[in-house]
């Protein structure tokens, strides 16, 4: 089913988070359209030309979604991608609009405490420097 | 985060008179979040913007760009290119935002549309309080985690003074003492040492405690206003 | 199979839709709570002097039109889309009730019934709902946006929600096999309600939940008075 290496990583916790905000985050993710009218409200989105993984849906489905869907069973790579995602491609501004209400910020703050709980979070030297 | 306020539409548009081409640049950051510089607010000043200027027949014609945070030169690298196209720069970020922004185009006028007002928390979708003035001398330690800066309306650093009655303020029925508050506190945890330490007093100028409600929201809060 | 699909079916698929959307409100108030009342710290009165003038009202300076309103809300962005997904909504939901033939079925299972619309006007509403179930299948297959967020599942609930009325159409035109298109009719609007509580189509009662019960910045009204914590 899911061959992830999921060794380096703390699978029972991430569940542990996971379980905490269930119900809200299931009717998110169940409520979403995929309707992508969320994609203007995006800064990013608009910055970077229209790409799609900049759209606030992407972004959850492919984050928490993945999360959930897997229920916490990611490899570490796994979970270096969705750093990219929710710090790289989100800057928590708070302003997406969802035609249907699911508040995207929540999910993707929620993201970022898992991906914390397991040491990966966003550090400066990350950036390319100029 | 940083709390700021838009400024009156009169006061950019007088910024700008001399100016066609301008650039409105959005901030990411903290004055995305007060709902007063983020991408939304950048296309409604451009509308209202040019709105004025057609109606007062002028050439001049705003455009708009959001960028991640205007306090950090890494992310201001998307505008280099763009910016050369325009004759002057709004910037709707806090005070750092505005003066990064001027330093990285020296030959560009920059006009800020916003008033940068505090370092505060979010009540409600609109409603900011100040907490913090960055004093920079930090005393939350010892006074219990309520700030006696933004708090008192003395700005005392040792109290409370003679003026506390009932754990009201002389200043006014209607606010709580502070130092009352933070006597409270250090006793309800048993550290009462703490305010017993004498810190040196400081000179404070602007004690209001400043109260932020974007205007779009000010309806919705019978409240106070701003 | 025809017996069940026609009989029970129809009164389990109805409790199911029902039940089932009742528990998931109850489940989000369960979830909720009210949100407490606004209690803001008494402000400072100004320093003495001269007062200051009164805070001009930023917003309003430039009275905006209606046009430019809108143009600066969803509407501006995705016009199209949304005047689309407008009406194929209001259609989808509204035309079941007063189509003729429902209203028949209903007289004789509990004697009352809703106005019907012309049936020459429900057919005209069919088509609109059949196109705009082409419109957003169109767009899933060929808007890069959009289908980067596309699975097979959207497929199948976009046709879980456009079947009932393709044959619908189908049957009332007396297309194909009448007895093969009206059984596939009641069976695919039986299993597009029982769907509803429990796929994405759950945005039916959410949507309304979410705009105008849930406390948010886009939320209609005076902002929804409830929070998730």
């Amino acid at each position: 089913m899911n061959d992830a290496n999921t060794a380096a990583v703390d699978c029972e916790a991430i569940r542990a988070i996971l379980d905490q905000r269930k119900d809200q985050m299931q009717l998110a993710l169940k409520v979403c359209a995929h309707c992508s009218l969320c994609a203007e409200s995006c800064f990013l989105f608009q910055v970077h030309d229209g790409d799609p993984r900049y759209m606030p849906s992407h972004k959850f489905i492919n984050s928490l979604g993945k999360l959930y869907r897997r229920k916490g069973r990611v490899s570490r790579e796994e979970l270096e991608e969705i750093k990219e995602i929710v710090w790289r491609r989100c800057v928590l501004c708070t302003r997406c609009y969802c035609p249907l209400g699911v508040d995207i910020p929540e999910m993707i703050a929620l993201t970022r405490s898992i991906c914390r709980s397991q040491n990966v979070f966003f550090q400066y030297e990350d950036l390319p420097q100029v | 985060m940083v709390k700021a306020e838009r400024k009156p539409l009169a006061e950019i548009k007088e910024a700008i008179q001399n100016y066609t081409r301008i650039l409105n640049v959005g901030c990411g950051g903290c004055v995305s979040v007060c709902l007063v510089g983020g991408q939304k607010e950048v296309q409604l000043l451009n509308t209202q913007m040019n709105v004025m200027l057609q109606n007062d027949g002028r050439a001049g014609r705003l455009e708009g760009f959001t960028v991640e945070r205007q306090c950090n030169r890494l992310h201001l690298v998307d505008l280099d290119e763009r910016v050369a196209r325009f004759d002057c720069l709004i910037s709707m970020a806090c005070g750092a935002g505005v003066q990064l922004l001027a330093e990285r185009y020296p030959d560009k006028p920059v006009f800020p549309a916003v008033n940068t007002a505090a370092i505060g928390i979010d009540q409600e979708i609109g409603v900011y309080e100040e907490r913090c003035r960055a004093c920079g001398d930090c005393v939350l330690g010892y006074t219990g985690g309520i700030c006696p800066v933004t708090r008192c309306a003395k700005g005392l650093f040792n109290g409370p003074c003679g003026g506390t009655n009932r754990g009201k303020c002389e200043v006014s029925n209607e606010i709580p003492c502070a130092w009352q508050e933070i006597y409270e506190r250090l006793n309800a945890q048993n550290r009462l040492d703490d305010i017993k330490k004498l810190r040196q007093p400081m000179e404070w100028q602007n004690t209001v405690r400043r109260l932020i409600v974007q205007e779009p929201y000010r309806q919705r809060y019978t409240g106070p206003k701003a | 199979m025809y017996a069940i699909v026609r009989g029970p079916l129809v009164w389990i698929a109805i409790l199911v839709f029902i039940l089932g959307t009742a528990f998931q409100v109850y489940r989000f108030y369960a979830l909720t709570r009210r949100k407490a009342a606004l209690a803001l710290a008494p402000v400072s009165p100004p320093p003495p002097g001269p007062a200051p003038a009164e805070p001009v009202p930023v917003v309003e300076e430039v009275p905006l039109s209606l046009v430019q309103r809108l143009r600066l809300s969803i509407l501006g962005t995705s016009p199209v889309t949304i005047a689309v997904t407008s009406v194929f909504h209001v259609c989808l939901v509204l035309l079941p009730l007063f189509v003729l033939g429902h209203n028949v079925l209903m007289d004789m299972a509990w004697e009352i019934s809703l106005v019907s619309l012309p049936e020459a006007l429900a057919d005209a509403l069919t088509v609109v709902v059949m196109a705009g179930g082409a419109f957003f299948l169109g767009r899933r297959l060929f808007y890069p946006r959009v289908r980067a967020i596309t699975s097979a599942y959207d497929y199948v609930v976009l046709a879980l929600a456009t079947t009932p009325f393709v044959t619908g159409f189908l049957a009332f035109h007396h297309l194909f096999d009448y007895d093969t298109v009206i059984f596939l009719h009641m069976l695919s609007g039986e299993l597009m309600l029982m769907a509803i509580p429990f796929t994405k189509l759950v945005h039916m009662p959410f949507f309304i939940i979410n705009r105008f019960v849930l406390v948010h910045e886009n939320s209609f009204g005076r902002g929804g008075h409830r929070v998730w914590r």
